[in-house]
C-alpha cells in the first residue's frame, strides 16, 4: 500500500509539474515572441521589460556586459500573488483623494469586496487633492476609524511616517509577492515598508494622436526639435502645449521631464534637489538657471498658451480634450478627465517624450508611483484587519484589473490585466526607460512652491536672474 | 403703634430668611446652569488661544515636541520675512479697497431701495443672491469668466474692440488682487446692502419730511440726515467688511491659492500655507497673532474716526 501510495504521490507529482512546465511554456512564449522579445535574445534598453506579469522578461546586462532578455523576479520574493486576506466583521473607513476619478470604481470595487467578506464594511472618505494634501494628516490622525488611506509619493508619505501613523507591512505576503518591487520603494521609510504604492503612472506630457497624424508631424526627439514643433504648432493654430500656469499642482507636472536629462545620474540629481531642498544650494545654481532658460526658451518658441500664468486646470484640460492643444504636458493621470470632458478622446490620447536636450538622452519618461495605501497604527486591532484585507484584495490581479480598466490607470500590481484602450496604447511605456519622478524628491513642500512658483514667473516674461535671486532669498527666509 | 404703610412696604420687600435662602439656591443654580456653555467656551475657544499664544513662542512642526524659541518667530515675521510683509500689504490694500467700495455700494443701494416696493423688494433679492452662494462656487464661476483666453469678459472685450482691456486678470501680478477684490465685492455687497436698509428704515420719516419742507436737494437730504443717522450702522458695516476681509481665505484659495508670486496672498493664506502645507505650526500661530493684532488696531481705529467725526 505504501509503495503504491509513494508511487501515485510520485505520479501525481510528475502530472504536476509537467501541467506547470506547459503552462508556463504556454503563457511565456506567445507573450515574449507576440512582442518581438524572446528570452536570452539581446535587447537595447536596460531596465526596459515586456511588461509587468509574473512571466514579464526584463533588458538586463549579463556577465559579459550584453544587454539581454531576462527572467528576472519582478516582485520581491518568489511564488504566485497571495490571494486577498480575509477581513473580520466591523466598519472602517478609507480616505483618499481621487474622489472625481476613481469613486465609482471604488465603489464597484469595495462592493465586491464587502460581498467577499460578510459583515465588513468600508466607506470611502473623499477630499479634493489639495485639501487633502494640506489637512489629510490631521484629518486622519485624530480619526482612528480611517484605518485605510491613501498618501502622496514624498513630503506627505514622510510626514505621515514622521507622525508614526502607518503600520508596518514589510512582511506581508502581498507586498513581496503581488508588487512590482521597484514600485514599492516610494512606501518605505527607515528600512520598513509604511505603504503600498497602488499607481505605476507616467508623469509625462499626453498627446492627441489624431492631431499629430493629420499634421502629419514627427514626435520631437531633442530639445530643438520641440522647440520648432512648438514653433510649427503655434503656426497652425494650436495651443501647443496645454500647460495650466495659473494652477500650480499642475504645472509643477512638467518639472519632471525639465529634470528628466538634467543631470548625469540619477544620484547626482537627487543630490543637486536635496541641496536646494535643504538650503544648501539656491535656485541660482548654475543647473537650475539653465533649467529655468529652457522654460525660456519654450515661452519665446510659444509653446506655452497666451496668457500663460492664468491658465486654469480646467481651462488647460478643455484646451487639450476639444483639439486646440496637441499636447498636455501633465500625466497620464489625467486621461480619466479628459475623456470625462470629451469621450471622443478614448483611444486618441498617447505619451510624450518631452526631451529638453540635444544630446542622446538618458531616460525617454517619467514615471512614478504613488497613492500609497497604508494601515492606520492608530485604528483597533479589528479595524486594522479589515484595512489589511481591503489592501491585500486591492493587490490582486482581478480587483487591481477592475481598478484600472476603470479609472485608466495602470497599477503597481503584478497579473493586472488592461482592457482599456488608453492603457493598452500607453502600456508600452511600461517597458521604456523611464525616471522616478524627480519633482518629487522636494520633501519641503514651501521650498517646491516657491521654486515652482519662480518657473512659472519666468514662462510669463519675468527676467530668468531676477526672478531667481528673488525666490532664492524668499526660500532662504522660509529655510532659516 | 400702628406700624406706618412705608415700614409695611419695607417689611414686606424683605424676604423672609427662608425666601433669601430660596433666592441664593436659584442663583447658585444659575451658576450651574451657565457651566456646560461655560466649559464649551473654556475649551473650544479659550484653550486653543491660549495654546496658541504658547505655540508662538515655539518651533514646532505638528509631530515632534513643540522647541521653545521665546520671541524668535516675532523677531523673524518683524525683520526677516519679506513674504509676511508683502502679505500684509496685501491684505490691507484688499482691505482697504473692499471696505471703500463694498461699504459705498451697500449705502447706494441701500438708499434707493430702503422703501418696500415690489421693484425693490426684486433688486433686493437680485443684490442679495451672491451672498447665499458657497464662496468655492463663487470662485469657480469667476475663474471661468476671468479665464485670459476664453472667458466671458475677454471674449466680449475682445468682440467690441476693446482688446486692450482684455487682461491676464488672475494670472498677472498688475490686476490679480484687484480681480480678486471685485469679486468679494459682489459677493458680500448685498449682505451689508440689507444691513444698512434695516437701518435706514429706523430714521424717522419726519425728519425727511422736515428736509423736503426746508427745501433740501436729495444730496442735501443724504448729508444732513441719511449719513448721519446712519452711522451707527455704517460702524458695524465697517467693522464687519474689515474682519470678512482679514478673513477672505475661501475665495483668494480658491480662486489663485495666493499666486501669481505671492501677488494675492493674504494673512489668512499665509497662515494656512505656513501651518498646513509647510508644517510650521509655531510660526503660523505668531502670523495669526499679528493677524489678531492687526484686525484690533484697524476695527479700533475706523471706530475712533466714525465717533469723532460726527
Amino acid at each position: 500500500m505504501k509503495t503504491k501510495g509513494t508511487n501515485s504521490f510520485s505520479a501525481r507529482r510528475i502530472g504536476a509539474v509537467a501541467a506547470i512546465a506547459f503552462a508556463l511554456v504556454a503563457t511565456l512564449l506567445p507573450s515574449a515572441f507576440a512582442a518581438g522579445e524572446a528570452f536570452g535574445k539581446a535587447c537595447t534598453v536596460e531596465g526596459a521589460s515586456t511588461g509587468t506579469s509574473n512571466t514579464s522578461l526584463v533588458c538586463k546586462a549579463g556577465s559579459n556586459g550584453k544587454l539581454t532578455w531576462q527572467r528576472v523576479r519582478l516582485a520581491s520574493a518568489y511564488g504566485a500573488p497571495a490571494p486577498a486576506l480575509r477581513a473580520p466583521k466591523g466598519s472602517i473607513e478609507f480616505h483618499h483623494w481621487r474622489g472625481a476619478e476613481d469613486g465609482a470604481t471604488f465603489d464597484k470595487i469595495i462592493a465586491l469586496f464587502e460581498a467577499r467578506n460578510p459583515g465588513a464594511k468600508i466607506k470611502q472618505v473623499v477630499m479634493p487633492s489639495g485639501d487633502y494634501t494640506n489637512l489629510g494628516y490631521s484629518k486622519i490622525r485624530t480619526n482612528n476609524k480611517a484605518a485605510v488611506f491613501a498618501t502622496f509619493r514624498g513630503s506627505q508619505f514622510v510626514q505621515f511616517a514622521k507622525g508614526d501613523m502607518m503600520t508596518d507591512l514589510t512582511a506581508e505576503r502581498f507586498t513581496r509577492q503581488n508588487v512590482i518591487a521597484n514600485g514599492l520603494i516610494p512606501g518605505q521609510y527607515e528600512g520598513k515598508q509604511l505603504g503600498i504604492p497602488l499607481h505605476y503612472l507616467f508623469n509625462n506630457p499626453v498627446y492627441n494622436t489624431e492631431i499629430f497624424a493629420k499634421e502629419k508631424w514627427e514626435l520631437p526627439k531633442n530639445f530643438t526639435g520641440l522647440l520648432n514643433w512648438c514653433k510649427a504648432a503655434k503656426a497652425a493654430g494650436y495651443t501647443p502645449l496645454a500647460w495650466s500656469g495659473g494652477f500650480r499642482p499642475n504645472a509643477g507636472q512638467m518639472l519632471n521631464s525639465m529634470l528628466m536629462n538634467s543631470a548625469p545620474n540619477y544620484a547626482t540629481l537627487e543630490k543637486r534637489i536635496e541641496d536646494i531642498d535643504t538650503g544648501k544650494a539656491d535656485l541660482q545654481t548654475a543647473w537650475f538657471k539653465d533649467m529655468a532658460g529652457r522654460y525660456k526658451q519654450m515661452a519665446d518658441a510659444k509653446c506655452f498658451p497666451d496668457n500663460a500664468t492664468g491658465v486654469t486646470d480646467a481651462a488647460a484640460i478643455n484646451l487639450f480634450a476639444t483639439g486646440k492643444s496637441p499636447v498636455i504636458p501633465t500625466g497620464s493621470f489625467q486621461m480619466g478627465a479628459i475623456k470625462t470632458v470629451n469621450p471622443a478622446m478614448t483611444g486618441k490620447m498617447q505619451l510624450f517624450s518631452l526631451i529638453t536636450t540635444d544630446e542622446k538622452p538618458q531616460y525617454v519618461g517619467i514615471q512614478n508611483n504613488t497613492f500609497i495605501l497604508s494601515v492606520n497604527k492608530n485604528a483597533s486591532t479589528t479595524d486594522q484587519k479589515i484595512a489589511r484585507a481591503f489592501i491585500s484584495f486591492m493587490l490582486t490581479g482581478e480587483i487591481a484589473s477592475i481598478y484600472a480598466n476603470g479609472t485608466s490607470q495602470h497599477v503597481n500590481v503584478l497579473d493586472a490585466t488592461y482592457t482599456n484602450q488608453d492603457l493598452i496604447n500607453t502600456s508600452v511605456w511600461q517597458s521604456k526607460k523611464t525616471l522616478l519622478a524627480p519633482r518629487f524628491l522636494w520633501l519641503n513642500q514651501g521650498v517646491r512652491d516657491l521654486m515652482e512658483d519662480a518657473l512659472i514667473a519666468i514662462v510669463g516674461g519675468k527676467p530668468i536672474d531676477a526672478t531667481l535671486e528673488d525666490y532664492s532669498k524668499q526660500i532662504k527666509q522660509k529655510l532659516s | 403703634m400702628a406700624s406706618s404703610p412705608l415700614k409695611k412696604f419695607s417689611g414686606a420687600a424683605r424676604p423672609s430668611f427662608k425666601k433669601r435662602h430660596s433666592i441664593q439656591g436659584s442663583k447658585k443654580a444659575l451658576y450651574w446652569m451657565s457651566l456646560p456653555a461655560l466649559s464649551l467656551y473654556v475649551f473650544l475657544f479659550l484653550m486653543p488661544v491660549l495654546n496658541n499664544l504658547r505655540y508662538a513662542l515655539t518651533k514646532w512642526d505638528g509631530i515632534e515636541e513643540p522647541e521653545f524659541v521665546g520671541l524668535d518667530n516675532f523677531k523673524k515675521l518683524a525683520t526677516d520675512d519679506d513674504l509676511a510683509t508683502k502679505v500684509l500689504g496685501n491684505n490691507i490694500e484688499f482691505m482697504f479697497w473692499v471696505v471703500i467700495f463694498q461699504t459705498g455700494f451697500a449705502l447706494l443701494f441701500a438708499t434707493y431701495l430702503v422703501k418696500n416696493t415690489r421693484t425693490t423688494l426684486f433688486f433686493r433679492t437680485l443684490f442679495f443672491f451672491p451672498t447665499i452662494l458657497s464662496s468655492v462656487s463663487v470662485a469657480m464661476i469667476w475663474l471661468f469668466l476671468y479665464d485670459p483666453n476664453y472667458g466671458a469678459i475677454n471674449t466680449t472685450f475682445k468682440k467690441i474692440g476693446l482688446d486692450s482691456f482684455a487682461l491676464n486678470w488672475l494670472g498677472s501680478e498688475n490686476s490679480a488682487l484687484y480681480a480678486i477684490i471685485f469679486v468679494q465685492v459682489w459677493f458680500h455687497t448685498g449682505q451689508m446692502m440689507v444691513i444698512y436698509i434695516a437701518g435706514l428704515q429706523q430714521i424717522p420719516a419726519e425728519l425727511y419730511e422736515a428736509a423736503n419742507v426746508d427745501g433740501a436737494s436729495r444730496w442735501q437730504q443724504f448729508k444732513s440726515v441719511t449719513w448721519p443717522m446712519a452711522l451707527p450702522t455704517s460702524a458695524v458695516v465697517v467693522a464687519y467688511t474689515t474682519i470678512q476681509s482679514f478673513r477672505a481665505f475661501d475665495l483668494v484659495y480658491a480662486t489663485t491659492q495666493g499666486g501669481p508670486n505671492n501677488e494675492t496672498s493674504i494673512l489668512t493664506t499665509m497662515i494656512f500655507q505656513t501651518a498646513f502645507n509647510e508644517f510650521r505650526f509655531g510660526y503660523a500661530a505668531s502670523q495669526s497673532i499679528i493677524m489678531v493684532i492687526m484686525i484690533f488696531l484697524i476695527t479700533g481705529l475706523q471706530k475712533r474716526i466714525l465717533r469723532t467725526r460726527y
